[in-house]
């Protein structure tokens, strides 16, 4: 009980201080908007990462997340936390850049160049030994990391937030349904089929 | 067994949003069927997969680079403007004020469109007698609020409508050298065979345009109220309409009056 308060209590004081870095940023102070960043830079570049797969890619999309949040900040008037303002600007940003990245055919490019990849790395020794974790450990390895990462971006832009989003990242349903602007139980509907179909994906590959 | 029931319940279970009571029956059903058991352990697998996913370090110099971009004139805030204001607002208040400017310029512009006034040559539907020289500024159309309701009216009726339609137009443009209004109303079913012109001229040249009308074609002389005629304005001036008209019936020629009022 008393760990929980403490809890409560830091989550507080921590969106207190975001809270004052928003108001200084609001008037035009670039330091507190580079604090705010700092904050958030590490989500954020993850998410992008997540839903676009490839590491240029994410450090362009978050770039360009950021400098769309300084320039709207003075529309953020509280009502949410910060980052899911911040989330709800990255899934446009991410939308609209998946879009410009299908139209030129580059998960289609990405996924030929993952699968020369993992020829690659199946025919080398190392590669043997890699590509083949126990499933009772299930330890991460980099070649597993880039198959999940593999189906993540052959399944729908939709699909791939909400699992990024609720799994990868951990947020509730609540912050999920605020950030998506949908009610709860269309998010977990929307998470359950997305997450059938990452299932499938990867019992294909893995099997 | 009914397994999709069961199956329904994996994402809960994942979420731990299941009842004691529903969590103890599912676990009791994955002892005993194997598919659902399979099933139940790929979904967990990709969920603890997700979950195990390495965090990724963003690039060192990230935050460097957004805050020159952002030194960048484009992306700088604009203090100026209310944030509590649509962003669209600026936008449409131009798009507002855009238009009501094209329609004052619509309405005070005397061409038949107002383009012709700014590009004479373009004027090419507009007939022209020999040896007239056109000015910008000349229309054939006039605007409704131009319209004298109280002039005389002449109603000339004709064979061929469109012929005499040009030749009523060249004739009035060399009579009255006068801007010559007409209205050919759009509105009207009948606007190809019937048309409204409005001039005025001298009570001494009066004569001379009834004789030039009669070459054209029949003046309806029950139509004609010469009583209105007789009485020139202070200048001498007297307004009058002339509706030229094929074959036409009195509804066409009402409809003509009633829409150029």
């Amino acid at each position: 009980m008393g760990t929980e308060s403490l809890a409560q209590q830091s989550s507080t004081v921590k969106r207190q201080e975001e809270q004052l870095l928003v108001d200084r940023c609001q008037r035009g102070d670039r330091e507190a908007f580079a604090q705010l960043m700092r904050l958030h830079e590490k989500q954020i570049y993850n998410f992008t990462y997540r839903m676009l797969g490839n590491e240029g890619e994410a450090e362009d999309l978050t770039q360009d997340i950021f400098i769309a949040a300084f320039r709207g900040i003075r529309s953020f008037r509280g009502e949410a936390k910060f980052s899911t303002w911040l989330y709800r600007i990255a899934l446009n940003q991410a939308r609209n850049r998946i879009k410009y990245l299908s139209r030129r055919n580059f998960f289609a490019r990405q996924a030929r160049r993952a699968d020369y990849g993992a020829k690659m790395v199946s025919e080398s020794p190392e590669g043997l030994a890699d590509s083949a974790p126990t499933p009772e450990q299930w330890t991460i390895t980099k070649d597993l990391a880039a198959q999940v990462q593999e189906c993540l971006n052959q399944i729908p832009h939709q699909a791939r937030q909400i699992l990024v989003l609720r799994d990868v990242q951990g947020f509730s349903y609540d912050e999920l349904s605020e950030m998506l602007s949908l009610k709860p139980g269309t998010v977990k509907s929307r998470l359950h089929r997305a997450r059938a179909a990452l299932r499938e994906c990867l019992a294909g590959k893995l099997e | 067994m009914n397994c999709g029931k069961y199956q329904a319940q994996f994402n809960d279970y994942l979420d731990g949003d299941l009842s004691p009571s529903e969590r103890e029956t599912l676990q009791y059903h994955l002892k005993e069927c194997l598919p659902c058991y399979r099933k139940w352990g790929s979904l967990q697998k990709t969920h603890e997969i997700l979950h195990q996913l390495p965090p990724l370090d963003p690039p060192e110099h990230l935050s460097a680079v957004v805050m020159a971009r952002l030194k960048d004139s484009r992306f700088r805030q604009r203090f100026w403007y209310p944030a509590n204001l649509p962003r669209w607002l600026p936008m449409g208040v131009g798009a507002a004020v855009l238009l009501l400017i094209s329609a004052a310029l619509w309405q005070v512009m005397p061409s038949q469109y107002p383009w012709q006034s700014l590009f004479p040559s373009s004027r090419k539907n507009v007939a022209t007698s020999p040896g007239f020289s056109e000015k910008p500024h000349e229309s054939l159309t006039i605007r409704k609020r131009d319209f004298d309701s109280s002039a005389p009216v002449i109603v000339l009726r004709v064979k061929d409508f469109s012929r005499a339609d040009q030749q009523l137009q060249s004739m009035l443009r060399s009579f009255a050298r006068l801007p010559l209004p007409g209205r050919q109303s759009p509105r009207s079913p009948h606007a190809r065979s019937a048309r409204l012109f409005q001039l005025q001229v001298t009570g001494q040249r009066l004569p001379h345009l009834l004789r030039e009308l009669h070459k054209i074609g029949h003046l309806d002389q029950g139509q004609v109220e010469s009583q209105k005629l007789a009485n020139p304005g202070q200048q001498g001036q007297v307004s009058i309409r002339i509706v030229v008209v094929s074959n036409g019936s009195d509804v066409e020629i009402r409809q003509l009056l009633r829409e150029g009022k």
